[in-house]
């Protein structure tokens, strides 16, 4: 055993000392652009230009992201999304559960070793502010990928919705307001390319491209074909598979694929490549929007561009038929999770999102740092708060996630610090008024090596199973990751292995800098408390249900009103039996005056 | 909803205008019954009077008719249709004239037997033996034919008044609304000045005529608080957009902040039984405070009116009043006489006729 790990030690630092350091100095500050060509507005770029720069490294090197916020006038933090930091949870990133924001003049240093190849990419990650602009791919080269060789260019591409206002005006005037009590999600206003439009890919004949796609939108999924191109998928969310030939790809919000395309024979022509919105998605259509973006695989700049042709439908490859190259069979489930997603509102008519009851509500304190000051109550949940939706894990089970949606709306879902084997994925239910529920005794289609990634979505409602090994410790976010969705709380916590974190893992003085520098608590519970833990007074909870009927003062209300007939039935009654002799009086002094006038006259 | 056939404004219009003419038509049979004009000695002038009545109301009555529905016709061929997405704001503000036309017409009803009161004197005026003013053939077919003069005008007078109230509160209902409150209007007007001329127990129209205006009053209040409800809806409805009739009865259907209590169910404005009572009372399944206050302070003006005017029939003038009435009253009846049309028949008879029209006049129930 000894023997084994001193050989394992001498191989990891060997790698070790073949990896390079790569370090980005990045200021986050506020640019003016017009990617779209028809709003100039600012958006969140870094060292003045945007969209901002991808970040490349090479498997197994050191990435160290020092970043300074400029903003002047909001907080941000970075998330690195698909990228484990197994033994560093601080880096990961998420405002609330591993760090605090940091406020605008400080800054915050994210150092991690990256040990998966592939597509990621990075974004903030304090609340709902990466659409406007603070997202960008970051790119892990390996030498030793199964189809190293096969290709001749390595290039990325991504693509996008984009809205011309900015997210917190959006967030508070259109969207979680009682004004807005079915919870639309705002309409984006055009789809992106590279961030752009009408982009020219340049490409030569029979070469193979290797292309890294990501969706670094906020809402809309879309579907990417590349007309009278097939090509082959080769990896997703950092997971190689077996090359699977496909003509139409459907990515979600947040999900990587990667294609090898081969260029055709002639430079004759030039070929439209299209990403189109999932229209289902939105709530209304306005005259005025255009769902597609197009470039074209440049074969001849001289040639012409055409239009791309319509299409009847959509042929896309579920990726739930990928084959990881790194076969597993399914895990067995040590620890089950079933929640259920629905939208309701709540009693200040504002529409949420829920995992059962809950719907997510950030801490006073990072969870994060709450594991960090608890000692022994560490693997207690109720210390993490009553909104925090969390689950104390254990370490090096196997966990399973059943996801039975009664929402009608497409969900893309994200775990953090993790990839898992998508178990199972349900059809979209008959209709808007049935649901379909896991059941583990009459499962559906498990495929003998089931697809991983990190990122799944759930047909309407309809269902998906997860699993994964919890093998690295860390408070890790499972969130919907459309932005509208996650400000609406449609998020749970994994505290997994909280032992292991406080005994492996140090938070740098950095981070708790940045907490300091912005007045937000690092210690204790959920609420902030330091001396009891588990007197959770003064934690920010969801707020009140909507009442259930008549209240108190509906009540006093209708009596009162009840009374107020009656009375005045009764005064009408009165009125109506009070006696006429008043009438009888006024005739009679008519009479009397005019026998008197009739008298005079003769 | 039911206002698409019927609109409650111009029915209590209506309603009222033929109840004054009826009433006159009533009071008029009654005295050449009684022997005014010779009648009692000989059944032959009888039926001529009494056929000169019908005659005049029924010639009144079909100049109204021609004049309404051509003034009606222009009206609605030269309106355009206003009702569409404003429909909450029409709605109340419809809802609102409603309430306040029913509100001065039920007192009305309560003293019925008052208004038939005045009627006697002023027509028994108008019978009186006076001074005869003018020559002429003009004043002699007056003579003649004062009992059809008298109604033909009464009926002309209160039918223009009719058409003009109607045209003005119509102006945002459906052409479809306009038939049967017609209708109904005219045959219940009938129908209560049938009533009168018959006189009948008085205890027991009075009792039905109390119940009739607790009725009207509920109906009234009910109409009164939803016109206020209908507005706080169209603000709403204009902050959210057109989400709002996705949400049927469920949250997002109203606004929170102005929500005094709210059911799930018992829609007043599209469930079976419920609308009946939101047609009664104002039932809403979701009341807003505007719509509860409203409804508590309508009735209490309501009661502080019935006071008042309990007040004026017991003392003769109102409270704190008492010293600018009488003023007001020392000016001489024979300015009412010369504002009263009338009077502007020429007064025919002889003496004789005076003393009948007296005598009728204190005989007449």
């Amino acid at each position: 055993m000894r023997a084994f790990s001193l050989l394992a030690t001498l191989a990891a630092s060997a790698t070790a000392a073949l990896a390079a350091t790569v370090q980005y100095d990045f200021s986050v500050e506020w640019i003016q652009a017009n990617p779209d060509g028809d709003y100039d507005r600012e958006l969140i770029g870094i060292n003045g230009q945007w969209p901002p720069p991808p970040i490349k490294c090479n498997i197994h090197d050191r990435v160290i992201v020092n970043v300074t916020n400029n903003l002047g006038n909001e907080p941000t933090a970075i998330h690195f999304h698909g990228l484990f930091m197994n033994g560093t949870n601080a880096m990961d990133g998420p405002v609330g559960v591993t760090q605090c924001p940091v406020p605008p003049g400080s800054n915050i240093i994210y150092n991690f070793t990256v040990e998966q190849p592939g597509m990621y990419w990075y974004h903030s990650h304090f609340g709902g502010q990466y659409p406007d602009g603070l997202r960008a791919p970051f790119i892990v080269y390996d030498k030793d990928e199964p189809f190293a060789g096969q290709y001749d260019e390595d290039t990325y591409l991504t693509v996008s919705d984009y809205y011309h206002q900015s997210i917190p005006w959006l967030t508070a005037n259109k969207f979680l307001t009682l004004i807005n009590p079915t919870g639309a999600e705002p309409i984006p206003d055009a789809a992106l390319f590279n961030d752009s439009q009408n982009i020219k890919f340049n490409v030569e004949p029979n070469k193979t491209y290797k292309i890294r796609i990501v969706n670094v939108g906020a809402l809309v999924s879309q579907y990417i074909w590349f007309e009278d191109h097939d090509f082959k998928i080769v990896e997703v969310d950092g997971i190689y598979v077996e090359p699977t030939d496909a003509s139409m790809l459907y990515i979600t919000v947040a999900q990587r694929y990667t294609i090898l395309l081969t260029t055709k024979n002639s430079t004759d022509q030039n070929y439209p490549m299209i990403s189109s919105f999932d229209t289902d998605m939105l709530d209304k259509l306005p005259e005025d929007l255009v769902w597609n973006v197009t470039g074209w695989l440049t074969y001849d700049e001289n040639a012409a561009f055409p239009e791309p042709a319509l299409i009847d439908q959509y042929d896309f490859y579920d990726d739930f038929n990928l084959v990881p190259v790194e076969k597993e069979l399914p895990y067995e489930p040590d620890y089950s999770i079933t929640v259920d997603v629905s939208m309701q509102n709540l009693g200040n008519g504002v529409n949420y999102a829920f995992f059962d009851e809950l719907s997510y509500v950030a801490p006073n304190v990072p969870t994060l740092y709450t594991v960090m000051s608890s000692g022994n109550d560490s693997t207690d949940a109720t210390i993490y708060g009553s909104n925090t939706h969390t689950y104390v894990l254990g370490y090096q089970e196997v966990i399973e996630i059943v996801l039975n949606s009664k929402d009608p709306g497409k969900h893309p879902f994200h775990l953090h610090g993790h990839v898992f084997q998508v178990i199972e994925r349900s059809e979209a239910s008959p209709d808007d008024n049935s649901f379909l529920v896991y059941d583990p005794a009459n499962p559906g289609t498990v495929n003998e090596y089931p697809m991983r990634r990190d990122t799944v979505y759930v047909r309407p409602n309809g269902y998906f199973v997860i699993r994964f090994k919890s093998d690295n410790p860390g408070v890790w976010f499972f969130h919907c990751h459309i932005e509208w969705h996650l400000a609406q709380g449609l998020a749970l916590t994994l505290v997994e292995a909280p032992a292991e974190i406080q005994s492996k893992q140090v938070i740098p003085e950095d981070h708790y800098a940045a907490c300091k520098a912005g007045g937000y608590a690092y210690e204790g519970n959920a609420a902030g408390n330091t001396v009891n833990l588990f007197d959770l007074k003064g934690e920010k909870l969801q707020p009140k249900p909507l009442p259930a009927g008549f209240t108190a003062r509906g009540i006093v209300a209708m009596v009162f009103s009840c009374i107020s007939a009656f009375v005045g039935m009764g005064f009408i009654t009165w009125y109506g039996l009070s006696d006429l002799k008043t009438t009888e009086r006024e005739v009679a002094e008519v009479m009397g005056e005019s026998l008197d006038d009739s008298d005079a006259s003769k | 909803m039911y206002q698409n056939i019927f609109n409650v404004s111009i029915f209590f219009i209506v309603f009222r205008e033929t109840l004054e003419a009826s009433v006159v038509v009533s009071v008029l049979l009654a005295f050449i019954k009684q022997g005014v004009g010779k009648s009692a000695d000989d059944p032959t002038v009888y039926k001529k009077l009494v056929r000169h009545i019908w005659i005049g109301a029924g010639l009144g009555f079909l100049i109204c008719l021609v004049v309404g529905g051509a003034f009606i016709g222009t009206w609605y061929t030269l309106g355009t249709d206003i009702w569409g997405a404003s429909e909450d704001l029409w709605e109340g503000i419809l809802s609102i004239i409603a309430a306040i036309i029913i509100s001065i017409m039920g007192l009305a009803l309560l003293r019925l037997n008052k208004m038939k009161e005045k009627w006697r004197v002023k027509i028994a005026k108008a019978l009186e033996q006076s001074n005869i003013r003018g020559k002429g053939w003009f004043r002699h077919f007056t003579r003649k034919y004062a009992m059809a003069i008298l109604p033909f005008i009464t009926v002309l007078r209160e039918g223009v008044e009719a058409i003009v109230f109607v045209g003005g509160v119509s102006i945002s209902s459906s052409a479809k609304a306009f038939p049967l409150p017609v209708v109904c209007g005219l045959a219940a007007g009938s129908v209560v000045g049938y009533i009168l001329y018959k006189g009948g127990d008085f205890m027991k129209i009075q009792y039905f005529l109390i119940v009739a205006t607790c009725f009207l009053y509920l109906v009234a209040s009910g109409l009164f608080s939803k016109g206020v409800w209908s507005f706080q809806n169209h603000e709403w409805v204009k902050a959210v957009g057109s989400d709002v009739s996705e949400e049927g009865d469920g949250p997002g259907s109203y606004d929170i902040r102005k929500n005094l209590w709210h059911v799930n169910c018992c829609n007043g404005e599209t469930s079976g039984g419920w609308m009946i009572f939101n047609a009664i009372l104002g039932w809403e399944n979701s009341a807003t405070y505007g719509s509860v206050i409203s409804y508590n302070l309508y009735w209490l003006t309501l009661m502080m009116t019935v006071g008042l005017m309990l007040f004026k029939e017991r003392h003769g003038h109102y409270p704190f009043l008492k010293f600018w009435t009488k003023k007001r009253n020392a000016a001489p009846l024979a300015q009412e006489e010369q504002k009263s049309p009338e009077n502007e028949i020429q007064q025919f008879g002889s003496s004789d006729e005076s003393r009948e029209t007296k005598e009728a006049l204190v005989s007449v129930v």
